[in-house]
């Protein structure tokens, strides 16, 4: 004879996420480090406007690389001479808090201003997923095709600085960079949005000075 | 394609659940997913009874139901559910019904809350509890 019960549960799976990402900025603000979760589409240009900020910029800085598999991106910032951890999702298709956690207690944290977490190159899964940073740079380029913000709302609503790339390329691409900007604040209307060329390093020191901002507010 | 991970999360915490309980068996399982999250519900169910098989789940009947959007207006105020019915999906985050305003926050509607079980027990176990 058996008895049937129901029990309660009430467990979000989303907010355990949330939580561990409140404890990453905890360990980050100790530390005094601020973090840019960079995300956006595959070869829009995530890991070479990083390469750039680090040479461009003054501050410490250090890079988390997530990917499916991370030893391609990790090695090219190692050539700058900061610390890097890569971390491979393998068959995950975006970074989370708990992946990341474990990415900060492997970097000298006490002697970064910047920290650059490189999301795994995706419009969609990421946005589920906050790691903890204290903004998220979304990076687009042209060459996506000028549709990318309507096909992908979400990314933009919570983006808090959007870069469109190869911005140099849009007409050979027959993309309309203004719709672009256009259809973000539509999404976002109050967000930054940048042009940028990182062949031509247009867009580049707005970059730079947008997220300066960010870390002196 | 995160519907792995998260119905892996949905499996581990009933199965952290059940055996709390003294379960023997699970029946049910029910999920509310939010309308706002970018998981597909057909992926997730697909993927619970997958991952369910030679568990404790095995054979169990996943619920899955839908948390409505909620917004707030920055510009107006409003602060509701929203009926989306009929529109785009993002719609309602482009627009608030009140005001037509593009100020908005999501209030609800990103979650994936595993909601409640429906367990079996074994008589001695039912009594004790």
């Amino acid at each position: 004879m058996h008895k049937i019960a129901e029990v309660e549960i009430q467990h979000d799976i989303m907010l355990a996420n949330r939580k561990l990402a409140k404890k990453n900025q905890k360990i980050l603000d100790k530390d005094e480090v601020f973090a840019v979760d960079v995300l956006g589409a595959i070869g829009s240009g995530k890991t070479s406007l990083i390469e750039r900020l680090i040479q461009e910029m003054e501050q410490p800085m250090a890079v988390i690389a997530g990917d499916v598999i991370s030893k391609f991106d990790a090695g090219r910032f190692e050539k700058y001479d900061v610390p890097v951890v890569g971390l491979n999702t393998g068959k995950e298709c975006h970074l989370d808090a708990h992946l990341v956690e474990h990415a900060l207690h492997d970097l000298p944290l006490a002697d970064v201003d910047i920290l650059f977490i490189e999301n795994v190159g995706n419009l969609i899964c990421p946005v589920d997923f906050d790691l903890g940073s204290h903004i998220r740079m979304v990076v687009i380029s042209v060459s996506e095709g000028d549709d990318t913000v309507e096909k992908h709302p979400l990314i933009f609503k919570d983006a808090d600085l959007v870069v469109i790339n190869k911005v140099d390329i849009a007409e050979a691409v027959g993309a309309d960079q203004d719709k672009m900007v256009d259809d973000v604040k539509i999404l976002n209307p109050d967000v930054q949005v940048i042009k940028t060329s990182l062949k031509t390093g247009q867009g580049l020191k707005e970059i730079i000075e947008a997220i300066e901002k960010f870390m002196n507010e | 394609m995160h519907e792995l991970s998260m119905a892996d999360a949905i499996v581990k915490t009933v199965i952290d659940a059940a055996e709390k309980n003294d379960a023997i068996e699970v029946l049910e399982v029910t999920v509310e997913i939010g309308k706002m999250t970018l998981l597909n519900p057909e992926q997730i169910k697909f993927m619970l009874d997958v991952l369910s098989e030679d568990t404790i789940l095995a054979g169990a009947t996943f619920i899955l139901e839908e948390i409505p959007i909620e917004i707030e207006c920055g510009s107006c105020g409003y602060k509701g559910e929203i009926d989306s019915e009929g529109l785009d999906e993002y719609t309602p985050i482009l627009i608030c019904p009140k005001c037509e305003g593009h100020e908005i926050s999501i209030i609800a509607g990103r979650e994936c809350n595993v909601k409640n079980i429906k367990i079996e027990k074994s008589d001695e176990d039912a009594q004790d509890s």
